[in-house]
């Protein structure tokens, strides 16, 4: 059974309707994130199901039990948030101790618990800092800490790795992964970063302008995204604008060229526009795969580990990868180059 | 910065000071003439000698340490509520705690007079209790509009709603969140509005006086209508009293910059 239920939620601010009709059954122990450019509502949600707002419309309910009469403070649930929100006036040890002081735990059983949360983020030593003594990503670990304590049913991560340096960012959420991992916690986790709800989730919700575009793994997601929005927001795609050629044959024209599709979605006719997408790292020089584009180079960039290449083909540009090697020599622009790619990495979009 | 600038920055600084100066050491000077011929502490000693002056004194401090308690109570919750779920009541709530800079000690001790005298429904003038609950709140009124600002101040430096709702999504209710959370980050503000309103407390004639309670301001009053050189003294300690409250407001709010309550 799903243990987090979001049925038909909506949210709006006076005339503005943030959230509309957001329907997900998250089970227990999953790991799920909301991706999304800021102001697409991803915020909105998460603060609903903690109780920060109150939804307009829909129902939230965590293990059958619905939340919408009970306040953030009734709900037992861990928030991690963004400026980590550590209570500056308590070291680490009274930070991570407030939730269970609060629930008038007593107080050696306070002791354990606030050694065992600091001993899962390997901060024993710092017990007795105070906030502003330690670096963001100390801050962040306490507040993760901090909202574990009390054992909340639901951790909900409110982009809590933006405001860090890039290396803690990956460090820390490797740890969060593996912390979630271990406690078995169902997690609701935030975040604007493609890279990081990819290589974090279970699941990966896209949402785009108060609706959840997609929900899929985040292998879906990349590699079959449903809309023309998740395909452009995850990972970097060439977006490709042909026309229908013959149905039956499932052939497109792009410019000039004709080529086949592996599948073609049976509305279309002939002449009809349609969208296609190819992954950069999909592309190679070399003669492999099904399907071949003639283009004319317009820039190559060297990345380190690969080129990217961007090359003319009709009205489109097209970049593709290729990988380094130390005998490679860079396309120049102006070539004439013939673009190699399989028929099943050409996917069709729909708007 | 110019030389000639330089100079007329200096020349302003000591005209400053010396417009502030030169009247107080008149002051402190013609205090310590109580003796004739001589300099003498005659006049203090008359001054400390005095019971009523202790008496008095206490009286004040007590009703300063009364009127900062329910000051606090009454602004710290205020302005925490108006800057996390109200911001727009801001302006409107500054405007009413300015009131009493602009209202006159002498209309709001006649209006408490006239609303709360011994034949009104609510006859606090009518026992020592309950004028002196009145004149606490009035000081409260008074010292209001330096308490506000400096609690706003200081909520100012914390995240006020994300602390809040961390707090909350940790179980917290209000109270615990204003108590554990809200209140001791604030303590360098609270204190410096206190000092202030100790400053005024101590100082303050109109709302005593008429009101008949035997505070520090009008004993300076009656002793400066009497004696020659004892007011004089009096104002020096006085004086003393209030920049030694502005010393302690320094060294706090330099103390709460070693420990900053940023987050």
């Amino acid at each position: 059974m799903s243990f987090l239920v979001l049925d038909n939620l909506q949210k709006s601010f006076g005339a503005v309707q943030v959230v509309k009709d957001f329907n997900m059954s998250i089970d227990k122990g999953e790991f799920v994130s909301f991706l999304g450019p800021s102001g697409c509502g991803k915020t909105t949600v998460l603060r609903m199901i903690a109780g920060f707002e109150t939804p307009s419309g829909g129902t939230i309910s965590i293990n059958g039990k619905d939340q919408n009469r009970l306040k953030t403070n009734q709900r037992n649930i861990g928030m991690v948030f963004q400026a980590y929100a550590l209570f500056p006036n308590m070291n680490v040890f009274d930070n991570v101790a407030f939730g269970l002081k609060v629930a008038g735990t007593p107080k050696a059983e306070i002791q354990a618990r606030v050694k065992e949360m600091l001993a899962l983020i390997r901060l024993e030593h710092l017990a007795d800092r105070y906030p502003y003594q330690m670096s963001g990503g100390q801050q962040q670990r306490v507040a993760l800490a901090r909202a574990l304590a009390p054992k909340p049913q639901l951790l909900l991560l409110d982009e809590p790795l933006s405001a860090l340096d890039a290396k803690i960012r990956i460090s820390l959420r490797e740890e969060i992964r593996q912390i979630q991992r271990q406690l078995g916690i169902t997690t609701v986790f935030v975040t604007h970063d493609q890279e990081e709800a990819l290589s974090i989730s279970d699941r990966i919700v896209v949402m785009n302008a108060g609706r959840a575009d997609q929900i899929g793994t985040p292998s879906e997601i990349y590699n079959r995204p449903a809309t023309r929005f998740v395909a452009s927001f995850v990972g970097t795609l060439n977006m490709i604008d042909a026309t229908v050629e013959d149905p039956a044959a499932r052939t497109v024209r792009i410019g000039d060229q004709v080529i086949a599709l592996r599948e073609m979605p049976g509305s279309h006719k002939a002449g009809d526009p349609i969208l296609l997408a190819l992954r950069p790292e999909a592309g190679s020089l070399s003669s492999t795969g099904d399907s071949r584009l003639q283009g004319e180079v317009i820039s190559s960039s060297f990345l380190g580990s690969v080129v990217r290449t961007k090359i003319a083909v009709g009205a489109n540009a097209v970049s593709f990868d290729t990988f380094n090697a130390p005998d490679l020599t860079m396309p120049t622009p102006g070539e004439k180059v013939t673009l190699n790619f399989s028929s099943q990495d050409l996917l069709v979009v729909r708007d | 910065m110019s030389i000639g600038a330089r100079i007329i920055g200096w020349a302003v600084l000591i005209f400053g000071l010396l417009y502030f100066f030169i009247p107080l050491g008149g002051l402190f000077e013609f205090s310590l003439k109580a003796r004739r011929g001589v300099y003498s502490f005659d006049a203090y000693r008359e001054v400390f000698a005095d019971p009523q002056f202790q008496a008095t004194f206490t009286y004040s401090v007590v009703m300063a340490l009364v009127t900062i308690a329910i000051g606090i109570l009454i602004v710290v919750p205020t302005a925490f509520w108006v800057r996390l779920k109200m911001p727009w009541a801001r302006p409107y709530v500054e405007f009413v705690t300015l009131l009493p800079l602009v209202i006159p000690a002498i209309v709001i001790v006649f209006g408490y007079i006239r609303l709360y005298n011994t034949s009104s429904w609510l006859p606090l003038t009518g026992s020592v209790f309950g004028t002196n609950a009145l004149l606490a709140f009035g000081y409260t009124t008074l010292a209001l509009p330096y308490m506000y600002r400096a609690v706003d101040t200081g909520l100012r430096t914390i995240d006020v709603a994300t602390l809040t709702e961390a707090a909350q999504s940790l179980g917290a209710g209000w109270f615990t969140i204003l108590r554990r959370v809200i209140l001791p980050n604030v303590v360098p503000a609270v204190l410096s509005g206190a000092f202030l309103t100790f400053a005024i407390v101590i100082g303050e004639f109109t709302l005593a006086a008429l009101l008949d309670r035997p505070a520090f301001g009008p004993y300076l009053q009656r002793i400066g209508a009497n004696k020659a050189y004892e007011p004089f003294a009096l104002s020096v300690i006085a004086f003393a009293i209030t920049w030694g409250c502005l010393g302690l407001i320094q060294i706090v709010s330099r103390f709460s910059k070693a420990a900053p309550s940023r987050i």
